[in-house]
């Protein structure tokens, strides 16, 4: 029995470190947290930058196992939403920019110039892509 | 006076990273690269000529400061070159220029606009982002929802903005006067293409083992 109870925390415990090490591997090869200190100009915080990630995932994790109930107002979704919207954006950013497509795009259709619009159509894309998802798409 | 005397015939050229030029046009010295000379031969110098564009040459030339220095060498005598910098020039030969049309561009910014459109509703299904928000709802107010706007359409904006904050083009004069990443990572393939170019176009640059 204790031997079972000690296999299954060993097995947890080594599930949950290669998921986190997997996660941080991730964000750190898309540069989020970088370009956000870079931004802010805030590269001396960028320790509790790390821990506000620890937290977030702990909290995640706790949110997702647990089921808690908060019983508070619906609005407070709204800074939620947008905040982790930001954050999945900026993921998609720096996945787009890992792999290389824009310099590629520009030089292969000579548009150095108008490269911004290009951006924003990826951009509008994504608002786009969303919205028509959980307005329409998902009621189909 | 002998110190004097080779203080005065130096020359000193800096070969420029990259050079521009038109089709049949004669490239000089100083379009490939910065002269320091006396006042006498400096003239001479600047119009020397050190290639001349030809149909064979494609739109890639590389010129390297071997070839430049053994042509000032020919032509004026007892000189020292001095070679500072890059040890070669990129020159591009710039053909018409073709101006890119509206409809294929159009056609380009449509592309992006669905296929992008297109793969965030892939990602949403592949992560199961709708269960998530759904109980991300059931957490905060304890009720059910099917449709979690409050929670979705902040979310869809923030995408946007996330992308947008992330290639710096809105904050751009007002947060910082850095480049954005976008700017360096076309900066670096750039210079990935030029490392290409002169390791491979330049003859010189590598010896086979058998001279045949």
């Amino acid at each position: 029995m204790t031997i079972k109870i000690l296999l299954v925390l060993f097995i947890g415990l080594a599930s949950g470190l290669s998921v986190g090490a997997g996660f941080v591997a991730f964000l750190t090869v898309l540069g989020v947290i970088p370009r956000l200190t870079q931004l802010s100009k805030t590269m001396g915080l960028i320790q509790y930058y790390e821990w506000a990630v620890v937290c977030g995932v702990l909290v995640g994790v706790w949110a997702s196992l647990r089921d808690p109930l908060l019983h508070i107002s619906a609005y407070i979704l709204i800074p939620l939403g947008l905040t982790g919207g930001v954050f999945v954006g900026m993921l998609a950013a720096g996945l787009t920019e890992v792999v290389n497509v824009f310099p590629i795009l520009a030089k292969r259709i000579r548009v150095d110039g108008q490269i911004i619009i290009l951006v924003m159509a990826i951009v509008l894309g994504k608002i786009f892509g969303s919205i028509f998802q959980w307005l329409y798409f998902v009621h189909q | 006076m002998w110190e004097v005397n080779v203080l005065e015939k130096t020359i000193y050229i800096r070969m420029r990273h990259r050079a521009h030029v038109r089709p049949e046009e004669k490239i000089l010295l100083k379009d490939v690269a910065q002269i320091i000379a006396p006042e006498a031969a400096l003239s001479n110098l600047r119009s020397l000529m050190i290639h001349q564009v030809t149909e064979g040459d494609q739109n890639i030339i590389v010129i390297d400061v071997m070839e430049v220095i053994k042509k000032i060498i020919n032509e004026f005598e007892d000189v020292e070159v001095q070679s500072i910098g890059p040890a070669q020039t990129i020159v591009e030969v710039i053909f018409e220029k073709k101006k890119v049309s509206i409809a294929f561009f159009i056609l380009i910014w449509f592309l992006l606009f669905f296929g992008s459109a297109m793969t965030i509703m892939n990602f949403h299904d592949d992560v199961s982002m709708r269960s998530v928000q759904e109980k991300i709802y059931t957490i905060v107010t304890d009720k059910k929802a099917t449709k979690p706007l409050l929670f979705q359409i902040p979310y869809s904006i923030g995408l946007g903005l996330g992308m947008i904050l992330f290639f710096n083009h809105v904050f751009k004069k007002r947060l910082n006067e850095e480049p954005s990443p976008l700017e360096v990572e076309i900066f670096n393939y750039q210079l990935d293409l030029d490392n290409y170019v002169v390791i491979h176009e330049n003859k010189e640059s590598m010896k086979p083992v058998n001279d045949d």
